[in-house]
């Protein structure tokens, strides 16, 4: 997942991405102004903005209804220092989804920024199945079977994402946009690394194979013979 | 309404007042009319007691004289008869003989200078009159023979007159009573009325509250003479008070708001420091870095003590101050802004203004106060100038006034924002950006001390040219040292 950061008291952003880094294994980007911030969504794939309401150049709130008027799906988490009813409603009317007052609680923050991503990805529910596997993203932690998998961050992180829009083919452009932030620099063949490490620990020893190759077009986290069974049935 | 009561006490004075009167006039009454009914009934007397004098005949055949009592007239009052006592007294000898008298005959009573006694014959009053040495008008022509003088002691009851005088006094009494109950009536509807407009007050005042602290004085208080001094004290002590709460309120709510961020960096940063065990390098650099958003917290506070302590002068001014120089203070101010200019590049220069600031330029002023003012000045302006731009301070006089600028040519200001400028956490949209490192107090500081010094400040800026501040001050009315101000070039 990648977070997008738009907050002009640099300490402060700095501290929101590390904790968003390190607790939930986000890739995250900084930006210290609305119209760097509006730049960098629209230059870039991301799965939710956490976005301050008083920003220089370009407030908070016009840029959630920019991007709403431009038809962006993008989660918006806003941060704020009024907390009054009146500015609320009126962020949550502009298409924010979300909002924290500061001074805020960085645990609250980074638990709504999981499920507001949760949420625009169509899963709602913390804990991700797909036939025996389970992925909890509260814990980060992954069972095939009731046997817990010991990941590497990376192929936790690959192998949430692919979770999360379970039976699609992902592409490796896609996953390597999703998981990246904007400093790194992006090699597609680390993915095919992450790929096989993922079907040595959780496909290996398992007689249904979950992790799917489609030649020249990407990965796909699907149970066939689900899908093979339950032919025509959807989600 | 317990305790007193104002109309309570206004009917009690006016009752009695009203009985004062009607006391005084059934004194007054009952005095006049038995004065004048008494007057008249002496007259009445003298004439009887005369007719029944008139009526003593010379005796012809021989000595004495001859009484005929069925020539006395009728006692008016038949229950009570008029008594009388008639005595003669012969020439050449001495005493009085009794000619005749009623019967029975009156008691003896003692009279007073006019003749006149007062008396009761089985408790009924009467009162008498005695008659010395009058005439036997019954003569014969050219007698002359010593004639007898005649004494008569004639008394009537007077009480017919005492019951006239009482009938009137109750007459009095009885409408007195009647009047005393009517003008109770109309007094309590009258005070009741005429205090209508303290009620109507006072229950205006009721509904005054922390929360509540609309006023305004009903409009009968307002024009009555007595409470209009009381509705005006209420009514500006309120609109003084509310303004002084709305502007503690407001700096307290934008305090609060301005204390949020730097907190949510603080509490951020810890939280993130414990999400798990960390190397001891780690904590020595979160701690490094805590401390640091903690001084920049306490300069917030401190800039806001500043302010609040600066604005609490704003309606009243400030105390009074000995002059002081004010050249004194701006080089004061340039010279601990020269670092910061010579960091910053910019040219920082202190400029003698107009030819007559030779004056004494001295204002009744805090000291330290006027430095603060144009060391935030002097603050803004290099950090809003360009690396090889100038910015000058420079005090002149001006009339009664001290005028000092503070001018750059720096980046301006735009003319929307202009009016915001001396808002409290006003931070120019473009500028608000940290670099510059303002917390937007330092103009709402300089307004609210040169406000409290009965000053003025104002700007003039055009963007990409430059702005000049000028704040005007009133002189000193005497005092103040030589200014020593010559033109000083600083190269940086």
């Amino acid at each position: 997942m990648r977070v997008l950061v738009i907050e002009d008291e640099r300490r402060l952003a700095e501290n929101v991405a590390h904790g968003l880094r390190e607790n939930a294994g986000y890739a995250v980007d900084i930006a210290n102004d609305g119209e760097q911030g509006a730049f960098l969504a629209s230059t870039n794939e991301y799965d939710l903005a956490i976005v301050d309401l008083m920003l220089p150049k370009l407030s908070g709130q016009d840029l959630v209804r920019r991007w709403r008027s431009e038809g962006s799906r993008l989660p918006v988490l806003i941060l704020t220092a009024r907390d009054e009813k009146a500015t609320v409603v009126s962020l949550l009317n502009a298409g924010a989804d979300d909002y924290v007052a500061k001074p805020f609680d960085l645990g609250e923050l980074l638990a709504r920024a999981k499920a507001l991503i949760r949420r625009g990805k169509g899963r709602p529910a913390p804990s991700l199945r797909v036939a025996d596997l389970e992925i909890n993203t509260v814990e980060r932690t992954v069972r095939r079977g009731g046997r817990v998998a010991h990941l590497t961050p990376m192929e936790y992180r690959v192998l949430e994402y692919l979770a999360h829009r379970p039976r699609a083919v992902v592409s490796k452009e896609e996953l390597l946009e999703h998981l990246y932030d904007y400093n790194w620099e992006k090699f597609s063949n680390v993915i095919e690394v992450y790929i096989s490490g993922l079907r040595r620990k959780i496909d290996a020893g398992s007689e249904i194979k979950l992790i799917h190759t489609s030649r020249g077009q990407g990965y796909a986290l699907r149970d066939e013979s689900d899908a093979a069974a339950g032919s025509g049935g959807g989600g | 309404m317990r305790g007193t009561s104002l109309v309570r006490r206004l009917i009690i004075a006016v009752i009695l007042s009203q009985l004062l009167m009607a006391a005084g006039l059934l004194a007054a009454g009952e005095w006049f009319t038995r004065r004048q009914l008494l007057t008249a009934f002496d007259t009445a007397l003298r004439g009887r007691a005369a007719t029944v004098a008139a009526s003593v005949r010379y005796n012809e055949s021989g000595p004495g004289v001859i009484f005929d009592p069925a020539l006395v007239p009728p006692s008016a009052d038949r229950r009570h008869p008029d008594r009388y006592e008639i005595w003669e007294r012969i020439p050449g000898r001495t005493g009085l003989i009794r000619v005749a008298s009623s019967t029975p005959a009156p008691p003896v009573a003692v009279t007073n200078a006019g003749g006149y006694a007062d008396f009761r014959i089985g408790g009924v009053p009467y009162r008498g009159l005695l008659l010395r040495d009058l005439p036997v008008l019954d003569t014969e022509e050219g007698l002359r023979a010593p004639l007898p003088q005649l004494t008569v002691y004639y008394a009537s009851p007077t009480l017919d007159l005492q019951q006239r005088v009482t009938a009137l006094a109750i007459a009095i009494a009885g409408s007195s009573l009647v009047l005393l109950l009517l003008a109770w009536a109309f007094a309590a509807w009258a005070i009741r009325r005429g205090l209508r407009p303290l009620r109507q007050l006072a229950s205006q005042a009721e509904q005054i509250s922390v929360h509540n602290w609309a006023f305004e004085a009903p409009d009968p208080a307002r024009t009555t003479a007595e409470l209009a001094p009381l509705a005006s004290a209420l009514e500006r002590m309120l609109a003084g008070l509310q303004a002084a709460f709305r502007r503690q309120h407001e700096f307290l709510a934008d305090a609060a708001h301005e204390l949020k961020t730097p907190v949510a960096i603080l509490k951020s940063s810890l939280q993130t420091l414990l999400q798990k065990p960390r190397q001891a390098q780690e904590y020595q650099e979160s701690a490094e870095a805590a401390l640091e958003d903690v001084e920049r917290l306490e300069a917030l506070l401190a800039r806001m003590l500043q302010l609040a302590r600066a604005e609490q002068y704003a309606d009243s001014g400030a105390p009074a101050e000995a002059p002081v120089p004010v050249p004194a203070t701006c080089e004061a101010a340039r010279g601990r802004l020269l670092p910061l200019a010579r960091a910053r590049a910019v040219t920082l220069r202190l400029e003698d203004g107009a030819a007559g600031a030779e004056g004494e330029l001295a204002v009744a002023a805090d000291g330290e106060e006027l430095e603060l003012v144009w060391t935030n000045l002097l603050e803004n302006a290099i950090r809003h100038t360009p690396a090889g731009g100038w910015v000058a301070i420079r005090c002149r006089r001006d009339g009664g006034d001290a005028v000092v600028e503070v001018q750059d040519n720096g980046s301006g200001i735009s003319a929307e924002e202009l009016p915001r400028l001396f808002e409290r956490f006003h931070r120019g949209d473009s500028s608000r950006s940290r670099e510059t490192g303002g917390f937007g107090l330092g103009l709402a500081i300089c307004k609210a001390i040169v406000e409290a010094y009965r000053g003025a400040i104002s700007v003039a800026s055009q963007p990409g040219q430059g702005t000049c501040v000028s704040v005007r001050l009133p002189l000193a009315a005497g005092g103040g040292r030589q200014p020593s101000v010559a033109e000083q070039r600083l190269e940086v």
